[in-house]
Order: C-alpha cells, then structure tokens, then sequence
C-alpha cells in the first residue's frame, strides 16, 4: 500500500475546497434563477441571467476543474514514483493557497491579481510535474 | 522514463499545461492581456485559433479526467503489462497529434487520433478490470 504523502493530503484538501466552491455557486445560482429552472433540463438559456459576482463563482469553479485534474496527476505520480521531497509537499500547499485565494480574487475582479495568484498555482503544479518527470 | 504509465501520464498532463500556455499566448495577441486578466464580465470571442486552442485545451481536460483514474488503476492493481505501457505511448503521440491538428484545423485526420487516444483509454480500463479483488 502506497503511504499518504503531503501531496496526497492536500490533493483531498484540493478536492473538498472544490465541493466547497460547488456549494459557493449553486446556492446563488439557485436563489437567483429559481430551482423551476436549475431543476429543469436546462434546454434554454435563464430568462433572466445570473448576477455578475455569481457568474464568476461559476467561472472560478470551472477553472479549479482544469487545475484539479492536472494537480491530481502531479500529486499521484509524485506518490507513484516515491518522489515526494519537501520541495514537492511546499508546492502542494502553494497550489492549496493559492486555489484558496483565487476564488476572493476572481469574487472581486482583482486586476492582475486573479491572473497572478491563477500562475502560482499552475507554476507549482509544473514544478511538481516536472519532480516527477526527472 | 517513458517505459512505465504513471511518468507517460505525468509528461501528457505537462503537454496539457503547456497547450494552457500556449491559448493563452494566442489570446493575448487577439483580445490582450488586459481583457484576459479582468473577470470577463462579458465574453469576447477569441478569435478561430484561440477558440480552436481554447476547444483543444477542453478537450484534454477531459482525455486526463478518464486517462489517470486508468492509469491509478492499472499500476495499484499491479496489472502492467508491456501492451499498457505502448497503449501510453499511443496515447501520448495521438493526443500530441490531436493538440497539432486541432489549430491548424484538419479534419477527419483530428477525429482519427482523438478515436486513436480513446481506444488507449478503453484498453486500459479493460486491462485493470482484469486486476485480482482483494
């Protein structure tokens, strides 16, 4: 059996920010748009849209998606491979803050701080996939 | 380095991020930074090769979403054999062949290797199937 790494603990602390960050967006969503229509199949647009700071709650979800999924490989190869350093486990934790961090900064349309905070998280992500790698 | 499937699923999720990369630097040049970097409120087009990166970066969201968990599977399950690690492989140059083609908008060809990477896909969940129940 594989030992919990740190990688491995902040990759389920990764993944439940982003259940928290479901509930961050559905709960607006729903109180704006109406269960009738999230409920529904959604075949048309809302008649009415959503409002500018839940629209970028969603937007900041979709994006934790992509990082997730490139975060989760990083996090089990490193695991896999017996790579894991301190180098690695402080890059986990960088992309944890700065995943935190992300969802306030794109909440309140930072400019470019929702940009640079986003490039932490990647940059880490990349340190640790290249740790693997070599 | 390139014999075993967790390193092959490593450098693909590096490939990815630099297809990321890359959408960016195409985005800059036709709607700017300053566009990119704000919450976008409002949604520009990004022009054809950005959108055709943007729809390429999407679809190698989802190819790692259904790649790792195979991938996990297959190496926990202790049921590599060399024909998974060439399924890698295979999985590898096509999505590469995809990520090229994609931009430079080709046909058929594109949908050749999307179905290439897929069928790796499908021969390593059919493989750690295969795997003892403990």
């Amino acid at each position: 059996m594989t030992a919990m790494t740190p990688e491995l603990t902040a990759l389920t602390l990764a993944a439940l920010l982003q259940a928290l960050q479901y509930l961050l967006y559905a709960v607006p969503a729903n109180l704006e748009l109406g269960p009738g229509y999230t409920m529904s199949a959604r075949d048309r647009e809302p008649s009415k849209p959503l409002s500018e700071k839940t629209a970028r709650l969603g937007r900041a979800l979709t994006n934790h998606f992509e990082g997730l999924i490139l975060f989760t490989i990083a996090c089990v190869t490193i695991t896999l491979a017996d790579k894991s350093t301190a180098f690695t486990a402080a890059c986990a934790y960088a992309y944890l803050a700065a995943r935190v961090l992300y969802i306030p900064a794109y909440y309140y349309g930072l400019r470019p701080g929702r940009s640079l905070i986003w490039a932490v998280g990647f940059l880490a992500t990349l340190l640790m996939l290249l740790a693997a790698l070599l | 380095m390139l014999h075993s499937e967790p390193h092959l699923l490593a450098l693909y999720a590096l490939i990815v991020a630099i297809t990321m990369v890359v959408q960016v630097g195409a985005a800059a040049k036709t709607v700017g930074l300053p566009y990119l970097s704000s919450a976008r409120d409002a949604q520009k087009p990004l022009g054809t090769v950005p959108e055709r990166l943007r729809r390429t970066v999407d679809n190698s969201v989802v190819a790692l979403a259904l790649v790792a968990p195979a991938v996990l599977l297959v190496e926990t399950g202790g049921v590599g054999i060399p024909q998974t690690v060439l399924a890698m492989q295979v999985f590898v140059l096509a999505r590469i062949a995809f990520a090229a083609l994609y931009p430079l908008g080709i046909p058929y060809a594109r949908t050749a290797v999307w179905a290439a990477g897929f069928l790796a896909i499908l021969f390593l969940y059919l493989i750690a199937l295969t795997a003892p129940l403990t």
